[in-house]
């Protein structure tokens, strides 16, 4: 049988940006790493969320962050769960302990698995997807 | 002095359905069947139910109890929303309702098509615990706890040591332990290499570091202790119980130490509210949703210190017969998953001396724990009462 129709192609996962965290989405698209500050006592906080947890304060505003930071830990990825990714297996997400202070995880691009370890510097970079979403991946950084 | 709620209350039925791959029945027909079989354990009629804790999302509410267990006077119902960590966790709250005389028999009941209905990759969306996993961390390929955890397990074997032969042996004694008990998913021996050649899931979790989808439903009836002593099972008592949540319990990766769970926070609690230690326990039955997080769970509970799970688990350590049996009934690993009640269930067994095969010799105490939902945890610890 030979009648039967392509199945479509998987459609890739996308964030539903929130009042909360457009402002950090907007920055990524803008490839530019906005990260949540409290207005009152200035602690920088990810994911964001609408009342610091040290002060409660309620006021906060998004501020530019370096984009460099250091390897915490990782995982390589071959089992993909969503077909999505079923071509980019095995890929490597990368959790990193960023210099702003906060902890981001993202694919690792153009790294062997065998030359992470923790603490290697890694540095953020931008992948638009879409017209209005751009995703946060790591690739190695050249100044260290 | 003495927790109030000490010896309080008790396990007074027990009841599963069979543990299978492929079901025709619904998840709420097995919560059901496991539930009319743990009342019946207890020797008490449906009629006698007066608290229902269901597993949730997934088979039935209290609606559901009362339409088809026909419940008279439902004085209690409650989700404990707390994925892996629910069913212990909610021993709690059943203790906490039949050592006040709200209710006097509390069902908690789970039941679970997670091979024949929905899989892992699609229910991370359904959870409204996981809304910030699915907003930052589906989109860069991460979905399930087994990439979610293996960036601690990794993190644990880069500072410590630790090393797939640790996973392994956790993996191969869950599986012997299994075929002793007959009412299994994985019935056929493991063997260290098979676990190391089996594919890689995420790194460093492999096919035998993760739990079974399966389907299946267990069930157990909470009583107050003096009302369970004149029911038909030996009295076994709730010591010490409790819940804990993690800082950032939504998001592993924000956790500012990934291997630092809820876990933590409950056994600080429940040890002391028992009035014993980890060297007291006979027998342990720990959440097993990975072969790595038994490993941290050991450490956490003061079996061993920080980085030392993975020794500790080999040399026949955790198997029948060693210094500290874990997962008498195969786990989650190689039983089935039904979110842990399977380890409460199997935990009364063996403190009823009704083990079988897989009987702890004189086990009078153990403990078992509850983990899940991106890192919550619960501990009870039981004892066979005089």
């Amino acid at each position: 049988m030979s009648t039967t129709t392509a199945p479509p192609a998987p459609e890739r996962p996308l964030p539903t940006p929130t009042r909360e965290s457009r402002p950090y989405w907007d920055g990524l698209r803008e490839h530019r790493l906005m990260l949540q500050h409290c207005a009152a006592c200035g602690k920088v906080r990810h994911y964001p969320r609408p009342v610091c947890p040290h002060c409660f304060s309620m006021e906060s505003a998004f501020k530019e962050a370096p984009l460099g930071g250091k390897v915490h830990a990782w995982t390589v990825c071959h089992h993909p769960f969503d077909f999505f990714f079923k071509q980019a297996t095995p890929y490597i997400v990368a959790l990193v302990d960023m210099d702003a202070g906060v902890r981001i995880n993202a694919p690792l691009r153009n790294v062997a698995e065998g030359d992470l370890e923790i603490g290697r510097r890694l540095r953020l970079a931008f992948e638009p997807v879409g017209k209005d979403i751009t995703l946060p991946y790591f690739v190695a950084d050249q100044g260290g | 002095m003495t927790h109030p709620l000490r010896d309080k209350a008790a396990v007074s039925g027990i009841g599963e359905t069979a543990y299978t791959r492929g079901t025709s029945k619904s998840a709420l027909a097995l919560q059901l069947e496991a539930s009319l079989a743990a009342i019946a354990d207890a020797g008490l009629s449906p009629r006698d139910i007066d608290g229902v804790v269901p597993y949730f999302p997934g088979g039935g509410i209290a609606e559901d109890f009362i339409a088809n267990l026909g419940l008279p006077d439902l004085t209690l119902s409650a989700f404990v929303p707390m994925g892996g960590a629910t069913c212990v966790a909610a021993l709690q709250m059943a203790a906490m309702a039949v050592a006040t005389g709200v209710c006097k028999n509390v069902l908690i009941a789970v039941g679970r098509t997670g091979y024949s209905g929905a899989r892992v990759s699609t229910r991370l969306q359904q959870f409204p615990q996981f809304a910030l996993a699915a907003e930052f961390e589906a989109p860069i390929g991460m979905f399930a706890p087994a990439q979610l955890y293996a960036q601690g397990a990794r993190r644990h074997m880069e500072l410590y040591g630790t090393t797939p032969r640790h996973f392994a042996e956790v993996a191969v004694t869950m599986r012997r332990h299994a075929i002793l008990n007959g009412n299994v998913v994985m019935n056929k021996p493991l063997s260290v290499e098979e676990h190391h050649a089996s594919r890689m899931i995420s790194d460093p979790f492999r096919l035998f570091d993760c739990s079974l989808e399966s389907d299946g439903g267990a069930a157990v009836i909470v009583s107050a202790a003096d009302t369970a002593r004149s029911l038909k099972q030996p009295l076994v008592t709730i010591m010490g119980v409790a819940e804990g949540h993690p800082e950032s319990p939504a998001s592993i990766a924000q956790r500012p130490d990934l291997l630092e769970f809820g876990l933590v926070k409950a056994a600080a609690r429940a040890f002391p509210m028992a009035g014993v230690g980890p060297k007291d326990m006979d027998v342990a039955e720990i959440y097993d949703c990975f072969t790595f997080t038994v490993l941290r769970q050991l450490e956490i509970l003061g079996f061993c210190k920080t980085g030392e799970g993975g020794p500790f688990v080999m040399d026949g350590r955790i198997g029948l017969g060693g210094e500290l049996p874990i997962n008498t009934h195969g786990g989650l690993l190689s039983q089935g998953h039904v979110v842990g009640l399977n380890h409460v269930i199997e935990l009364v067994r063996q403190l009823r001396g009704a083990a079988g095969k897989a009987q702890i010799e004189d086990a009078e105490m153990g403990l078992v724990t509850g983990y899940g939902d991106m890192g919550d945890g619960s501990l009870a610890i039981m004892r066979r009462a005089a």
